[in-house]
């Protein structure tokens, strides 16, 4: 049997009623917003293989601070803000070892198998640099070209300005640039 | 390369490895997490929190008025501490320093009246510098 929230209730609604005791809910924020999520940390340079338990962390982190989301950005924003510091935590965990596996998703590049290896060079050098760009030059570039987020949505996310948002943007940009240059 | 190939870059970026993701699994997986740590009532925490960093700004708030202040017990504590010297001086260099201050106003306005102090025992001496 559906659950009437899932037709097309807001995130706003699901959170109320997870608020309220409502599992489902939670349940269905999850299957909302889990690829983009997975999407972020990947890009970040969550490994692979770790990428479902980081998917969960960031989740129940969400869940059990939902209190402190007041709807100053959209709750995925929110929730990806919330990806970064697990994944940060997950590096200090881990030692910061500079796991970089080459992302499979820039391998699957159709065309002239010369222009593919051109691009997937590029795409590759790109996933590293990625990596390597400082931690709020990275997140803010991954909300802007990855979730396709406005300025004054990733201010609010990550407790900046929109004007300091847009400088890290074109610095993660410009340095991506001379990377692959 | 320029900015809407690397947007485009960009956006494959960990596409393949979230596809593999079971999004099912995963949100079971979350809600039992839950069920096995139900979610903390940090409204407490908050409050606690909130109430020892009045506390410390109280304090500190405290700590400096008492810094910048002077009290009056160091006005007191500096009278005594002049009083106690004169204590330790005999009368000759009793009458010496009030000579000399003497000396020092008469230059500018008094006439000259030391002749007095001559006449004046230690013990009257001393009440006259700690009146003075």
């Amino acid at each position: 049997m559906a659950q009437p929230h899932q037709l097309a209730a807001p995130d706003t609604a699901l959170i109320a009623a997870w608020r309220d005791g409502d599992e489902q809910a939670a349940a269905e924020l999850v299957a909302r917003h889990a690829k983009a999520l997975a999407r972020f940390l990947a890009g970040a340079g969550a490994p692979e293989a770790e990428l479902d338990d980081l998917v969960q962390e960031t989740f129940i982190r969400a869940f059990r601070s939902m209190d402190r989301f007041r709807g100053q950005c959209q709750f995925r924003t929110w929730l990806l803000a919330i990806g970064g510091n697990v994944l940060k935590d997950f590096g200090r965990r881990s030692g910061r070892r500079k796991v970089m596996p080459l992302d499979e998703g820039v391998r699957d590049i159709a065309g002239d198998p010369h222009d593919h290896a051109e691009a997937s060079e590029a795409h590759r050098l790109i996933a590293a640099g990625v990596k390597r760009l400082p931690r709020l030059q990275r997140e803010v570039f991954l909300l802007r070209a990855q979730q396709g987020l406005e300025y004054e949505e990733i201010a609010a996310a990550l407790a900046t300005t929109p004007g300091a948002a847009r400088v890290h943007y074109h610095h993660a940009v410009r340095r991506l640039k001379e990377i692959v240059e | 390369m320029n900015e809407d190939q690397l947007i485009q870059a960009a956006r494959q970026l960990g596409a393949r490895a979230a596809e593999r993701l079971d999004v099912q699994a995963t949100a079971r997986q979350v809600l039992q997490r839950l069920r096995e740590q139900p979610v903390r009532k940090s409204w407490i925490h908050e409050r606690w929190l909130r109430v020892a960093a009045l506390v410390v700004v109280l304090l500190g708030a405290a700590f400096a008025l008492r810094q910048l202040r002077p009290s009056s017990g160091e006005s007191h504590q500096a009278t005594h501490f002049i009083a106690d010297d004169l204590t330790d001086l005999s009368t000759d260099e009793l009458q010496m320093v009030l000579t000399s201050f003497d000396q020092i106003v008469a230059e500018s306005v008094v006439p000259d009246s030391t002749s007095d102090l001559q006449e004046l025992d230690a013990q009257q001496l001393r009440r006259l510098l700690q009146e003075g």
